[in-house]
């Protein structure tokens, strides 16, 4: 710990810890710009100084490190001038016309900074040189006039998602942010995680669809997760006037510290180009007319209790509490002849049965890839499906992070893979024993061949492996595929062999499928669906999309029912249709890829006449007379062995 | 072999052709017919510059130049001087017939100290591609001495005790230095030869690499063994092709003799050094900046404190030294601390090389001990000012040292003195100005490459030096104000106080040297619309759009 | 004591300053009690005499040598000037067109708008005034105070009038009054 003085106020702080945030710390406020506590500090606005007792200049606190009996004065007249300069300089590089400029008026953090410096103008005035827009990408724009060079969006690109997307291009007075060598972002590498829009100080960067739609201050915001996929990322639901204005990261949630991807940040805002269901639907003579809830509800009711053969089918979207109902309804009342998830239990059905077998969860934690050293991806698409553990990758690749990709289709992890290999047959199983012969020195040529891997590529990755401090394990859909128990055992073994399980870890994950994919495995909802004779068929869609595959598979269905927000081939095709809540007018549960027990909180008030899914599931439960229990879905949710230990 | 003479007959391509080979060898049959050849050294000599007199040879200790020969003027040559020990007439070359080092050489003769060449000695008189040439002079025996009888804390006392200060332009004391890199717990440690060598007007780097590659080579080894690194590398400037294949190929020649590498001369100690090109920006000569340009990254100065000798490349203990620094060591070590301090001054011993540049009579690049006047280098060395000019003003030290007016011409060139007065040395170039050069163009010229060169990573360097050009351009331009003045000075003194490293900090200095000595000048421009100098344009039209700092008191 | 004197007028602007100082509503008759009124460009005298005022607030840019001669006289005729508004503060929208050149954009103006036909030629006469660069009020004349927003806030507008009626100089300070937007 190092003693040290800031205004007069002594505190005690880590070794390491810089003078900024030792005064946070003591409550004491620094202006900034360029700094972010998510991002390793820069030095360059130069806002930060403060003056050292003993040094010859005034340093920034942003990067000086507190040292034992330092004494800092934050604020005298030398400083409050540096400061003014340094505002003064901004202004005039660039054009910052804060008149019409979105953030103006409270979260411009340049404007605010000058403000606070009681600046009422610009004592140096621009020299009105020309600066671009860049208006090329789908969600955001880069308007160079209004840069201050901060760099946040270059290491938020760099150093939180490992995209290297934005650098800086030339230097001096013709520093520019640039994507890649010089192409418009909408041509660019670019992914559209949004992370730079959501850490750029001024109105440089854009949200292309919140643009002056309120500000911060005006919006209402929710804390919440995001369920685009098993992750479960943090996020903040900015919201007006009931309806959805931007999503961002949330900085403190321990899934994802504040980084998105496209999925949780931008395509929530596609739905609002889709067909709304409002009301329920009844078929009557060919056609779908709408219908009073009764009627739709006794509709579904009539079919079921005449129905010889029925199936039932909820997404994985849904909130655990509607699943438990579904679950109780079609499973334990009704009896279906199918009762399973959207998944058919793809992601979640095997690895259930080993820990089932184990009698103890055997996967460890997502956290454990943020610190890993080497990442063995087998079978799953990460930058694909579940994107945000793709950052934690790639992001250490230049720290040194080594990666092995197995898999069979082309993936994106393999780019920046040191070994890449590509089993044959869709088959992991000959793989993972030639990897494990290889950490046991044993021969690995026939495992290999059997394989279809090179042998030396194989013990290259090997290497690799046993080299590593933190190794991890991610696997996924297309190693389960054609897996057997076998399989996901012999995946154990591996896993201690190589270290990625440990006395003190276990950094073992499979990557499971949507929102809600471990707690459907855990209610159990794992089967696969055989269309053959059913007569009737139950889908609790929720707000989900449902697949070419399925619609097809549901073609000569006598009876399709629908619990749908929005309108597709499926709904088109159903005989009844029963409009519910979307994601953001219900509030639920949610159980993450590594067990975390997570609460989706409801930013936005239902349409009026829309029930939610938990609803319209009571709802026909009564109307076939059953009574269903709505407090038991936690219980039931930690009966089962999970394959990762659950926490909330 | 004790010799004491030697006799250098120049062996370029141009020489070659005019029949340099049959001289050569005359002088070898002639100096053998006397049976002089235990006393006189015979020797080829690469670099005659773009002298006309050729070919030509060189006869020391006097240092006459002789040429163009003629085969016929060997006998004459051998017997008047090298025989009966005086010169032979009417055989020496016009001085106006040579250039570059060997003007130098003749600009000594006669009446002139000769310069103390500790650093530059064998540049230009061996042949840079043979590392044998080096070794015959006490090459690589430094650093044989060491590693077979020194410890790594006795070769820093030793430096330290030199007194040795660092040669790039900082003037920080080398033992010290390397005290501090040693000192830091660590078993991964790295050495850089800074050799970014970017301050216009400043090349006695290059000379010494491309002069005398090994003894850069042994002095990095030498560091290595002092402060417990195991890898080096060279830090060239991408312009500098030429001393790029000299430093790979010395590099290659003393690996293959087992000076370099693993267990050199079966000590145990390992050293490899890499060579790394730049890439054509002047900031990488700052350390930090030069550090984040080896490690692949924009080449932007990082925040010191943490400071490269604790957390350099790669995180490591990192120790960059100048080329000159380094060029100092093995004489240092081969002749011990004492030794060194019998040149210079007490503060700062040792030698200097400088670059006279400007309107002198002769330029180039010289070894002078450190604490000798401007005005000696002048008019010793310039052989005066050109054209019968005087003396107005010198930039010192590249864009980042100082300007100097003629009131300082006789102050001691060492780093207190130029201290005390508020000016720097620098890297040791000197451009002479004389009373038809324009101070404000000066400054003109100074803040240009400032504003082109900053990194833009802080905003006072990256703006504040656009700024302050766009005024001295409208000031040249005739429609400054004496509040442009106001504004000049409050950017420069901004400057100085808030930038992040070294560019910034100094590209305010030569500004206020010129506001301090030069306003008369200056203000010329501003209330009577006139250039005193005729340099500037004084076209009367904006050359940028005028905008003034309005005083922050208003605010 | 006599009340002090005060006047505005507008230069390269859109008047929407002033229309922000008759958002204050009721209180305007509290301002006019404080202070004299003496010319506005909304007013029926739209020039001071030339004894001059003690306040004179000035909306707009300086865009043309009219408006530099406004600005001048403004600045000799009153004690404490006011820049009023974003234009005047550091040229406001109107400084857009320091991207062209003026011949650029008095061609676009005169003869290549939609809305001029082929007769459309840029005017002439020497008695017009000449347009410049788009300017700050402070890079013509010095100005006291400050006062920034596009509009500003009612608020305010209604603040600096009483401090400055009362005998002070405002303190527009990091609060409400500067975050209106």
């Amino acid at each position: 710990m190092v003693h040290i003085t800031i205004d007069g106020k002594e505190i005690q702080v880590p070794e390491g810890t810089t003078v900024l945030r030792a005064a946070e710390q003591a409550d004491i406020h620094i202006p900034t710009l360029c700094d972010h506590p998510a991002l390793t500090p820069f030095g360059g606005c130069r806002l930060c100084l403060v003056d050292v007792k003993g040094a010859r200049t005034l340093q920034t606190s942003c990067t000086l490190p507190a040292t034992d009996n330092m004494v800092v004065t934050t604020d005298n007249e030398r400083i409050r001038e540096a400061r003014k300069f340094v505002l003064t300089l901004l202004f005039s590089e660039r054009n910052h016309f804060c008149p019409y400029c979105q953030v103006s008026g409270g979260d411009c953090e340049l404007q605010n900074a000058a403000y606070e410096q009681d600046m009422t103008h610009w004592p140096l005035q621009p020299n009105w040189n020309k600066y671009d827009l860049d208006a090329s990408h789908e969600y955001f724009i880069l308007e160079q006039d209004r840069c201050i060079l901060c760099r946040r969006c270059v290491r938020a690109c760099g150093e939180l998602i490992g995209n290297f997307t934005l650098g800086v291009e030339e230097r001096g007075a013709d520093s520019s942010i640039v994507a890649d060598l010089g192409v418009p972002l909408g041509e660019s590498t670019c992914i559209s995680c949004g992370a730079c829009v959501q850490v750029c100080p001024t109105g440089a960067l854009i949200d292309k669809k919140s643009a002056y739609l309120g500000h911060e201050v005006q919006l209402d915001k929710t804390e919440s997760i995001c369920i685009g996929c098993s992750l479960g990322c943090g996020i903040d639901i900015y919201s007006r006037d009931n309806r959805l204005v931007r999503i961002e990261g949330n900085w403190d949630a321990s899934v994802n510290h504040g980084v998105l991807c496209k999925v949780g940040r931008y395509l929530p805002h596609e739905a609002e180009n889709w067909d709304r269901i409002y009301t329920p639907m009844v078929r009557k003579d060919g056609k779908l007319k709408a219908a009073t809830w009764e009627d739709a509800i006794n509709a579904v009711a009539d079919q079921l209790k005449q129905s010889s053969r029925t199936a039932a089918m909820a997404s994985t979207r849904l909130p655990a509490e509607s699943l438990y109902l579904f679950k109780q309804l079609f499973g334990d009342k009704l009896q279906a002849d199918t009762v399973t998830s959207i998944e058919e239990g793809a992601n979640t059905k095997l690895a259930a049965q080993l820990a089932a077998d184990l009698g103890s969860p055997f996967e460890g934690s997502l956290s454990e890839l943020e610190k890993a050293d080497c990442v063995l991806v087998l079978g799953a698409d990460l930058v694909e499906d579940h994107e945000v553990a793709s950052f934690f990758i790639k992001r250490n690749v230049p720290h040194g992070t080594r990666v092995i990709s197995a898999g069979c289709a082309e993936n994106a992890i393999a780019d920046i893979a040191d070994v890449v290999l590509k089993p044959s047959g869709d088959n992991y199983d000959n793989l993972i024993q030639a990897l494990s012969a290889a950490l046991a020195d044993k021969p690995v040529t026939a495992l290999a061949k059997a394989a279809g891997v090179d042998e030396a590529a194989v013990k290259e990755a090997a290497r690799i492996l046993a080299a590593a401090n933190f190794p991890a394990i991610v696997y996924g859909e297309a190693l389960l595929k054609n897996a057997s128990l076998n399989t996901l055992k012999a995946l154990v073994e591996l896993g201690h062999l190589s270290g990625a399980i440990g006395e003190q870890r276990n950094a073992l994950v499979s990557v499971k499928g949507k929102a809600n994919s471990m707690a459907a495995a855990q209610y159990g909802l794992e089967q696969a669906m055989e269309i053959s004779d059913e007569q009737a068929v139950f889908i609790a869609l929720g707000d989900d999309c449902p697949s070419q595959k399925l619609i097809k598979r549901l073609e000569n269905v006598p009876f399709i029912a629908v619990q749908a927000s929005y309108s597709s081939q499926l709904t088109a095709h159903a005989n009844v249709v029963l409009p519910v809540t979307d994601w953001t007018e219900q509030e639920g549960s949610y159980l993450n890829l590594d067990g975390r027990l997570q609460t989706a909180v409801q930013p936005i008030a239902a349409p009026e006449g829309v029930l939610t899914n938990a609803a319209v599931l009571e709802k026909l439960a009564a109307a076939l007379g059953y009574h269903l229990d709505a407090a038991g879905w936690k219980d039931e949710l930690l009966k089962r062995v999970p394959v990762a230990i659950i926490t909330e | 072999m004790n010799y004491r003479s030697m006799v250098l007959v120049s062996g370029d391509p141009r020489s070659m052709e005019r029949g340099a080979r049959e001289i050569y060898d005359q002088f070898q049959r002639e100096i053998n017919a006397l049976e002089l050849e235990n006393e006189v050294s015979l020797a080829w000599m690469q670099d005659v510059g773009r002298s006309d007199a050729v070919p030509l040879a060189v006869v020391y200790p006097e240092a006459t130049i002789y040429g163009p020969l003629k085969l016929e003027d060997v006998h004459t040559i051998v017997e008047e001087h090298l025989y009966k020990g005086r010169i032979a007439p009417g055989l020496q070359a016009p001085v106006r017939e040579l250039s570059g080092h060997i003007a130098w050489i003749s600009a000594r003769q006669g009446t002139l100290p000769a310069e103390q060449r500790i650093i530059l000695k064998r540049a230009g008189l061996i042949d840079p591609t043979s590392i044998e040439d080096y070794i015959a002079d006490d090459g690589y025996q430094a650093l044989a001495n060491i590693l077979a009888n020194m410890q790594p804390k006795e070769v820093i006392d030793q430096i330290k005790a030199s007194g040795l200060r660092g040669r790039g332009g900082a003037g920080f004391p080398t033992g010290l230095k390397w005290q501090f890199v040693a000192s830091t717990p660590g078993e991964q440690k790295y050495v850089i030869c800074n050799a970014d060598e970017s301050e216009p007007g400043t090349f006695k780097d290059r000379v010494l690499i491309e002069g005398d590659p090994h003894a850069i080579v042994e002095a990095m080894a030498i560091a290595a063994y002092a402060v417990g690194a195991d890898e080096g590398y060279f830090y060239v400037r991408g312009e500098y092709l030429l001393a790029q294949k000299r430093l790979r190929l010395a590099i290659q020649q003393a690996e293959e003799m087992g000076l370099l590498g693993e267990d050199i001369l079966g000590s145990g100690f390992n050293f490899k050094l890499h060579v790394h090109s730049g890439a054509g920006a002047y900031i990488c000569g700052e350390e930090t900046a030069l550090i984040e340009s080896l490690e692949g990254k924009r080449g932007e100065p990082r925040a010191r404190p943490p400071y490269p000798t604790t957390n350099g490349l790669w995180g490591k203990p990192t120790l960059v030294n100048n080329v000159e620094t380094l060029a100092n060591i093995p004489p240092i070590m081969l002749n011990g601390a004492d030794w060194y301090r019998g040149y210079g001054t007490e503060k700062s011993p040792g030698t200097k090389v400088c670059t006279i540049l400007g309107n002198v009579n002769v330029t180039g690049l010289i070894e002078v001990p450190m604490g000798i006047t401007l005005r000696e280098i002048i008019s010793i060395y310039g052989k005066g000012m050109a054209h019968g000019a005087h003396f107005k003003m010198a930039q010192t030290g590249g864009s980042s040292g100082s300007v100097i007016p003629s009131t300082l011409q006789d102050t001691p060139m060492d780093f207190e003195s130029y201290q005390e007065n508020g000016v720097s040395l620098g890297s040791g170039a000197l451009l002479i100005c004389d009373e038809n050069n324009c101070a404000l163009d000066l400054a003109i010229v100074l803040m240009n490459f400032f504003r082109k060169e900053s990194c833009g990573k802080c905003n006072p360097c990256r703006i504040g030096t656009e700024r302050a050009y766009q005024i001295l351009k409208n000031i040249a331009e005739g429609v400054g104000t004496m509040q442009d003045l106001e504004d000049l000075k409050f950017l420069s003194k901004n400057l100085i106080e808030l930038s992040n490293c070294g560019l910034g900090t100094t590209a305010g200095t030569p500004l206020e040297n010129i506001l301090q000595y030069f306003m008369p000048e200056v203000e010329a421009h501003i209330k009577l619309k006139v250039c005193p100098t005729g340099v500037c344009p004084m076209s009367g039209k904006k050359a940028y759009p005028k905008t003034k700092l309005v005083q922050l008191e208003q605010a | 004591m006599a009340k002090p004197k005060v006047a505005t007028d507008w230069m390269a602007g859109c008047a929407g300053c002033h229309m922000s100082l008759l958002d204050m509503d009721e209180r305007i008759i509290q301002v006019a009690e404080l202070v004299d009124i003496r010319a506005t460009p909304i007013t029926d005298l739209k020039r001071a005499d030339a004894s001059g005022v003690d306040v004179g607030i000035l909306e707009g840019a300086v865009n043309n040598t009219a408006n530099e001669e406004q600005a001048h006289w403004m600045r000799d005729h009153c004690k404490i000037l006011v820049a009023f508004g974003d234009c005047a503060v550091f040229g406001g929208v109107p400084a857009m067109r320091n991207f062209f050149t003026v011949d650029e954009t008095l061609r676009r103006a005169y003869i290549e708008a939609p809305s001029n036909d082929a007769s459309g030629m840029i005017p002439s006469d020497p008695e017009l005034c000449v347009q410049t660069r788009v300017r700050a009020i402070h890079e013509v004349v010095p100005v006291d105070v400050f006062l920034p927003g596009c509009p500003p806030d009612a608020d305010a507008i209604f603040y600096v009038l009483v401090e400055l009626a009362n005998g002070r100089m405002p303190q527009l300070k990091d609060n409400n009054l500067l975050h209106w937007h």
